[in-house]
């Protein structure tokens, strides 16, 4: 009978051993949040269909940039964009451009020209129509095949939609995929900076130059709450905005160092003063304080367009510089928090940033 | 003492036994889905070893009936342990053979599924890009080291683990997680509109002024629990950062420093990534003219793949889904304003298992029963002859 319970146990702790979701689990995932660059707007306009993820070779295109045109509005990159801009047009007319870059054998123009015109709601094309539509731009890089197609999808927007200009950049180690979809007069309109827009980014790629991209894209969150406008600091990173945050911004420094900037609007007080002192101080470490010696700690900016409370704490490594402001039935709340020095280091930029600060109403 | 053991697991009497009691558990199961919901009671009655009493934590529980994994195994072993007694190496028994194999793999392909298989969701609004997959009902909370200007690392705790009191100290943390509360469905209100006497579980955060009611367990097929826990946070150089409120509802992560480091935390539904990204680029949902009655409904992805080269348009619609990669996607649902797509997402590792098994019993039977009606057509001549 012993026999029994043990084989019987064996069979028991075999099946309860197979229960892997009890597991902790650690990974690294990259930066660029995917989940998080499709935000709202994104629903409302056509995307791109070729957007791939991890370049080679050539994917040093994702991170550096040429002057674009000032109408072309950047926007968050994602794993997949190296580049990413909106452009408006009248009556609402947008266009959608980005770059993106595949592995080598992703580079068969035929195949990437039907399914773009699928999108479109377009039928297929032959190898020799194909060659009726291309155009061909020589650059230090290489032929470029520029395709122009038209087509409107089936209950797709006019003012979205009904237009594809892309460019592929065939490559030993990668295929750049340049590509504007949008409204078709708009398109049309651009589809010169567009191509001025490609030969220049083939040109940095030969020449290895880096120059930065230009202004950072407002992304609120919240669509009901006032816009606001900035000017980010130089070496700031804005990062997507979470549903608790109107805007948030990162800056690394050394040792993988970094501090996270974050602005969060509230209708309302948003809380006393003393317990929002008392939380920030809690997150360094620091003891509460009662509201006298709170009083005494917040210290009084005027940034031109609004009057600002200000409170530094720092405790241990950690720091905190915490500004608001209180206008208009709204709270605004302004945090820079990290490693002491890193902040040390930041501070001027966070007292220019919020000097930047502009209120619509 | 062999032969014993032999002899039981090879006896038609176990059989019968499992059979009557896996026809009494469906019995109860069927029944329980009623008060439980169909997923507490697939786990109960069928994911387990045993079914418990009392079912819920009440300082002790006992097994009352054996559950669905325990049946099926031990069938698996007297279906086994059967045949392997009376096998004999004959062709007038291959019918006989084949049909068991069939019967052994459909058996053991179920039990792999129930324990190996992961299914979860995506939720794809249009023009959206994901590469992962959410767990319908599983949360984690993640706790994210965003300081690498490159990567993140993530420490993902499942919910399982995370119960009251319980310390979580774990080699990738520079602190241990102390779970001060946990519940596993809850209501939260702001401290202003709670009723008196009402006291936030967190001092740190938003949760600082939010009050956790807890709930009873969401029982129907389209609610789900919203879990929510008050974790400390203890550097392991001493000292405490305080208490965090950690929820499903709560939409964004929160973040702390500590070991000169920054951390986001957040309870989450358990994520599954993948290699590879999927973007939603047309979600149709046509419907019968003049009705609300659904016809069709489809979703046009992006398949990109960069570690393969793969970038290609799919279309998912009924019973046509995508395999990629060792997992499937099936059209599951969408949201009520057609604002999004669901996938469902199935990880199964053993899916060809039910083909295989039916098509090597179809062809046990078909040996089985021609070699008869050869032998009786035979017969039949000879006699006639």
């Amino acid at each position: 009978m012993k026999g029994y319970v043990v084989y019987f146990g064996l069979l028991v702790v075999l099946i309860a051993g197979c229960d892997k979701k009890s597991e902790i689990k650690v990974y690294r995932i990259s930066k660029a949040p995917l989940e998080e660059s499709a935000p709202a707007q994104q629903n409302a306009m056509p995307t791109n269909a070729a957007s791939p993820a991890r370049p080679a070779g050539m994917a040093a295109a994702a991170s550096t940039s040429v002057s674009t045109p000032p109408n072309w509005e950047p926007q968050p990159l994602s794993q997949m964009r190296q580049a990413s801009f909106l452009v408006k047009g009248e009556n609402g007319a947008v266009a959608d451009i980005s770059l993106v870059s595949l592995g080598p054998a992703a580079g068969n123009v035929l195949e990437n020209v039907n399914r773009w015109l699928e999108q479109l709601g377009q039928p297929p094309i032959t190898a020799e129509k194909l060659a009726e539509i291309t155009q061909r731009l020589t650059t230090s890089i290489g032929e470029v095949t520029i395709v122009d197609l038209a087509g409107l999808p089936k209950d797709a927007d006019p003012a979205k939609d009904g237009r594809i200009v892309a460019a592929i950049v065939p490559g030993s180690a990668s295929t750049l995929f340049f590509k504007m979809r949008g409204n078709a007069d708009l398109a049309e309109a651009q589809k010169p900076d567009f191509i001025k827009w490609v030969a220049a980014i083939c040109a940095a790629q030969t020449e290895n130059k880096s120059p930065s991209m230009a202004a950072m894209p407002v992304a609120p969150q919240d669509s009901s709450a006032p816009q606001i406008k900035w000017k980010t600091p130089e070496g700031w990173t804005e990062v997507p905005p979470s549903s608790m945050r109107y805007a948030s911004f990162s800056v690394s420094g050394e040792d993988d160092a970094k501090i996270d900037i974050s602005i969060v609007t509230f209708p309302g007080e948003g809380g006393g003063n003393a317990d929002n002192v008392n939380r920030w101080r809690r997150q360094v470490g620091l003891a509460p304080l009662d509201d006298k010696e709170i009083t005494t700690k917040i210290v009084p900016m005027n940034a031109g367009s609004a009057n600002f409370s200000t409170v530094d704490m720092a405790g241990g490594d950690s720091r905190v510089i915490a500004a608001w402001t209180r206008r208009t039935g709204r709270s605004w709340f302004f945090k820079m928090s990290g490693p002491g020095p890193l902040i040390e280091r930041e501070k001027p930029k966070f007292f220019d940033f919020l000097r930047s600060i502009e209120f619509s109403s | 003492m062999w032969h014993r053991l032999v002899d039981l697991f090879t006896s038609l009497k176990l059989t019968i036994i499992c059979l009557a009691a896996a026809m009494v558990l469906i019995f109860a199961g069927t029944l329980a889905q009623v008060h439980l919901g169909i997923h507490e009671a697939q786990q109960r009655y069928f994911q387990s070893l045993f079914v418990w009493w009392p079912p819920e934590s009440r300082g002790f529980k006992i097994p009352v009936f054996p559950g669905g994994h325990l049946i099926g195994a031990v069938l698996l072993v007297n279906l086994i342990a059967a045949h392997l007694k009376r096998f004999r190496l004959a062709w007038r028994k291959l019918g006989i053979h084949l049909t068991h194999a069939g019967l052994i793999i459909m058996l053991a392909g179920g039990l792999f599924t129930d324990l190996f298989a992961v299914e979860s969701h995506m939720q794809l609004a249009g023009g959206e890009t994901k590469n992962y997959s959410e767990d319908g009902r599983g949360m984690e909370l993640a706790v994210i080291d965003v300081t690498g200007s490159d990567l993140d690392q993530v420490t993902a705790i499942p919910d399982t683990v995370l119960r009251h009191d319980r310390t979580i100290d774990y080699w990738s943390l520079p602190f241990r997680i102390v779970v001060r509360n946990f519940y596993q469905n809850s209501r939260l209100k702001m401290l202003s509109e709670a009723e008196d006497g009402a006291r936030p579980i967190a001092n740190q955060g938003p949760g600082a002024m939010i009050a956790v009611q807890p709930a009873p367990r969401a029982t129907g097929v389209d609610e789900r629990d919203v879990t929510s826990a008050a974790i400390e946070i203890l550097p392991k150089d001493g000292g405490s950062l305080g208490t965090w409120l950690v929820s499903d509802a709560l939409g964004a992560p929160q973040t702390f420093s500590c070991g000169g480091r920054t951390w986001m935390i957040a309870l989450r539904p358990a994520r599954y990534y993948k290699p590879y990204s999927v973007t939603l680029q047309k979600f149709t949902h046509e419907k019968y003219a003049g009705t609300d009655i659904p016809k069709d409904f489809s979703s046009r992805v992006t398949l990109i793949d960069p570690e393969r080269a793969v970038n290609r348009d799919v279309l998912i619609y009924m019973n046509h889904p995508l395999r990629y990669r060792g997992e499937t996607y099936y059209q599951a649902g969408f949201q009520k304003d057609d604002s999004a797509t669901i996938l469902q997402v199935v990880h199964n590792p053993s899916f060809i298992a039910p083909y295989v098994a039916c098509v090597i019993v179809a062809a046990g039977l078909l040996v089985q029963f021609g070699y008869h009606l050869v032998g009786f057509s035979r017969k039949r001549k000879a006699a006639l002859a």
